[in-house]
């Protein structure tokens, strides 16, 4: 009997041993794989779908490497490199930027990469053809000529590139802009403007789909990337192998599962057993328990994510800046970082992300509960009387599928409002819901978020994102804040073609954001991942997505 | 009979079936949350919200939306009557071809969970109501109230971490198969099934073992309720007058019990068809821990994302599913007791 158990644990234990990946092959395993891989399609809002697309094909342009921080090579945000352009040149009269392309770069289906692909690509984000029209979109922000709302119409010329994006030879191009803006370079390294590979893209086109969109929401994206689509199984894994051509140099690692491990907890324990190479999304707790477990790495840094606390102007008692401001000091900044993110945060002391070029720290808020009590009185309501009529707007929202994060970090601000007289409520809500509300109705009164990452690395943008009004040409303004002065120091700074004055600027306009309580930022929280040691070489990237090309596997 | 019998249930089934898709098409109306915000994220100006809006349909009125899912306008989409489930919203793909890679996954951890329950339950809970009040009788009492109250995903974590991580036995919880081996082309979807037809049986055995965790704590769970079930009917069976006259006319204890069981298993495959029309969808804490791709998992993905043809379509495959193997109880339950006529 004693045989029979030995034999058979034997080859239980061989046929687990059979599943890790060999040594210039890695598993990693994350939250979700990529429901597609289209970045104007439906899945483009989704972190996993973004890593697939950034996997795959590559941007024109791209930064330099920076500083190293916990290991881990930071973008230099005021140098730019050429990718897939090897050099440009911006002629300041015409608003004209005009593109040197690589030569003899290649892509995974045998295409050679010139200016037909590029014009290709921004043919068809002009087509706005897919569900989320996330091209035109970074187009439109960056003040393309012609990338105005008029391609939403019915005049099938508003959608043609005209001379806006002009092919001069087989590696040159022209991109002209309408006005002077400065973030065409930096939405030129956002996953929504990467290259497709035009010749596949068109094999694949169909009477009904003449874009690709089901092609590249359902097959692959065809592009000149460090890597190939080997199979993918939505909902399960993908597996992709390196591109031996890739112009920058093959990859070290040859082969790359990445498997969908819904729990996050197998995640870890995979990890520690060796048969997983990386993993992504752990909570922090998780994170923190295998900090000094042997043969694992955690690395992290404090890129552009964030946590803050929404407080819309539309909705009372959140119209009265003393309240706003009482709120402030009502929050254990320390505590939401020790409890919360064990010890794997800072405290956000401004608007914008602190790592971004224009960042000012105008938000120096601090935990002081009298502080709080004197400026709630001052609001009218000493002790929180009068609060109780708005029950519901002190509903604080968050998102229900990130219960295991934010649960224990919006039961610390509850308790903390509480103790202060605020009568806050928690309300978790599914992410659609939110989004919903957050987007497009723009009503939650009262919220906790942590997911809104500006994706182009720049103050200005974010300013324009999240603060400028709707009218003047604000993209998401989720807390419904109006500012005539910003929206028109904004304007100014949109076109300002000195940096320094256009800084200067963005600073002011970070003050008044602080002086007014738009957001109450909380924390800025590491980006962490989780790696065997004989991984090296991971770089940060604005999206958050890894480059597997970047990474240097030990023997 | 039986023809006709069958027939007339199949029949008020696609009349079920139909008030169902009319039902759920409008009740999901009524979530709390517009899908189109999820589409357009931070792009949310009014012409890119329109835009999603028209890609999604829409902005059609409710009955055109219901007349196009149905198939009633062909020329606009396929619909229902043309074999369409429609196209997910949050992935593209169709919702046909994503259950067809989903449901086999359920179905196949889901049967092999409860042929294992059965195959525990029947002994173990004749062994109980053979022997009242003894200590077996106390034991397996105390096992099915352990077993039915216990939630899966803990056994399932409590298992990966005992199993796998501390003595190597089962393979990580990552799937049907290592993420290094290449699944087999698929045929059926039933991966032990596409093994065997692609003529690989290290993935057989693969698939086997990867199974073997996620099988045995569904199984464990469902034990419960099924040991409870057969041994209180067994107990009623053997206190019935048809037992005790075989008993007095001294029948061997063998055939008496074999007698006893066939009147318990009629209550008891009621209750394993009712369980198994659960675990469609119930399964999907057990999918989850395993990393298993079934059904409920996507029926949840689909939920939270508001993707309306996919709930649609899912509510409406695991409702046949459930009409399908309540005729066929029917029909078992049929042949077991005499006593049903058709």
């Amino acid at each position: 009997m004693k045989s029979i158990m030995s034999i058979t644990t034997s080859a239980l234990c061989a046929l687990s041993i059979a599943g890790a990946a060999s040594a210039q092959e890695i598993l990693i395993l994350a939250e979700d794989v990529p429901a597609g891989l289209n970045y104007d399609g439906p899945t483009a809002a989704i972190p996993s779908s973004q890593q697939g697309m950034v996997t795959l094909l590559e941007p024109l342009v791209g930064y330099a490497d920076g500083e190293v921080s916990d290991g881990v090579t930071l973008p230099d945000f005021n140098t730019f490199e050429g990718r897939l352009a090897e050099s440009w040149e911006f002629d300041e009269a015409s608003l004209t930027w005009t593109f040197k392309l690589r030569e003899g770069v290649t892509g995974c289906g045998g295409a050679t990469f010139n200016a037909d692909d590029v014009i290709y690509t921004f043919q068809r984000a002009k087509s706005v053809s897919g569900a989320a029209p996330i091209g035109w979109f970074l187009s439109n922000v960056a003040s393309i000529h012609g990338f105005g709302p008029e391609v939403f119409g019915d005049d099938a010329s508003a959608k043609e590139l005209g001379d806006s994006i002009v092919k001069i030879d087989d590696y040159t191009v022209q991109i002209k802009q309408g006005e002077p803006n400065a973030l065409l370079l930096p939405v030129l390294t956002i996953f929504g403007l990467l290259i497709f590979d035009k010749e596949t893209m068109e094999a694949n086109a169909t009477d009904s789909d003449p874009w690709s969109h089901d092609y590249v929401n359902n097959t692959n994206a065809p592009g000149f990337g460090a890597y190939c689509l080997e199979s993918w199984a939505k909902n399960e894994q993908i597996t992709y192998s390196s591109f031996e051509g890739y112009y920058r140099g093959a990859p070290d690692a040859t082969r790359v599962s990445v498997r969908r491990v819904p729990q996050s907890s197998n995640r870890l324990v995979v990890l520690r057993s060796g048969q997983a190479d990386l993993v992504t999304g752990l909570t922090p707790r998780e994170f923190n328990s295998i900090a000094e477990v042997d043969g694992v790495t955690v690395a992290g840094i404090t890129g552009n994510e964030n946590l803050f606390i929404h407080m819309n102007f539309d909705v009372a008692p959140f119209d009265n800046v003393n309240l706003r401001k009482a709120i402030s000091h009502a929050i254990p900044y320390d505590q939401i970082i020790a409890t919360g993110y064990f010890g794997q945060a800072t405290k956000w002391e401004g608007h914008v992300p602190s790592t971004y070029p224009g960042f000012t720290a105008s938000a120096g808020f601090s935990y002081d509960p009298e502080i709080a009590k004197t400026l709630l009185a001052e609001a009218g309501y000493p002790d929180g009387a009068g609060l109780e009529v708005f029950a519901d707007a002190f509903a604080l929202s968050y998102v229900a599928e990130k219960e295991s994060t934010l649960g224990p970090i919006v039961n610390v601000i509850q308790t903390a409002l509480r103790d202060v007289g605020i009568p806050a409520t928690l309300n978790p809500i599914p992410q659609t819901q939110y989004g919903d509300r957050q987007l497009v109705k723009r009503d939650l009164p009262f919220a906790v978020n942590d997911q809104e990452k500006p994706i182009g690395v720049d103050a200005g943008y974010a300013v324009q994102l999240f603060f400028v009004s709707p009218e003047k040409g604000g993209l998401n303004n989720m807390v419904n804040y109006r500012n005539d002065e910003l929206d028109t120091m904004w304007s100014g700074a949109r076109v300002e073609p000195d940096n320094a004055t256009r800084d200067a600027t963005l600073a002011k306009i970070q003050d008044m954001l602080a002086a007014d309580v738009v957001w109450l930022p909380v924390v800025e929280y590491r980006t962490q991942w989780a790696f065997s040691d004989k991984i090296t070489g991971l770089k940060w990237y604005p999206d958050n997505s890894i480059r597997y090309s970047d990474l240097q596997i030990d023997e | 009979m039986l023809l006709r019998y069958i027939t007339r249930r199949t029949l008020i089934g696609f009349v079920q079936l139909f008030c169902l898709v009319i039902a759920v098409f409008f009740l999901i109306r009524l979530l709390p949350a517009d899908p189109v915000s999820r589409l357009v994220g931070l792009n949310s100006s009014p012409e890119a919200y329109e835009q999603a809006a028209r890609q999604l349909g829409l902005h059609r009125s409710l009955f055109d939306q219901l007349g196009i899912y149905l198939g009633l306008n062909p020329e606009i989409a396929q619909g229902l009557l043309q074999g369409s489930l429609g196209t997910s919203w949050a992935t593209g793909s169709s919702v046909g071809s994503e259950i067809t890679t989903f449901l086999p996954v359920t179905l196949q951890l889901i049967t092999l969970a409860f042929i294992l329950a059965f195959v525990i339950s029947i002994p173990v809970g004749m062994l109980g109501a053979l022997n009242p009040g003894k200590a077996a009788d106390k034991g397996i009492f105390v096992y099915s109230l352990f077993a039915g109250s216990q939630p899966e995903f803990w056994w399932g974590l409590l298992f990966v971490y005992v199993f796998y991580f501390q003595l190597g036995w089962a393979p990580a919880p990552l799937g049907q198969l290592s993420p290094m081996t290449f699944p087999p082309e698929p045929v059926t979807g039933f991966m032990l099934i596409d093994t065997l037809i692609a003529g690989e049986p290290a993935k057989f055995f693969e698939a086997l073992h990867h199974l073997m965790m996620p099988v045995i704590t569904l199984a464990f769970i469902l034990s419960g309720p099924i040991i409870k079930m057969v041994r209180q009917n067994m107990v009623r069976a053997l206190q019935s007058d048809f037992v005790l006259y075989a008993n007095l006319i001294g029948l061997p204890g063998k055939r008496v019990a074999r007698y006893a069981l066939r009147a318990a298993m009629g209550p008891s495959m009621t209750l394993i068809g009712i369980l198994y029309g659960f675990m469609l969808s119930g399964a999907v804490l057990v999918e989850s821990v395993f990393s298993l791709g079934g059904i409920g998992q996507y029926a949840i993905r689909s939920v939270l994302a508001f993707d309306y043809p996919a709930i649609q379509g899912v509510v409406l495959v695991i409702t046949a599913i459930s009409l399908i193997v309540y005729l066929a109880l029917d029909l078992i339950h049929a042949a077991i007791d005499p006593r049903i006529a058709y």
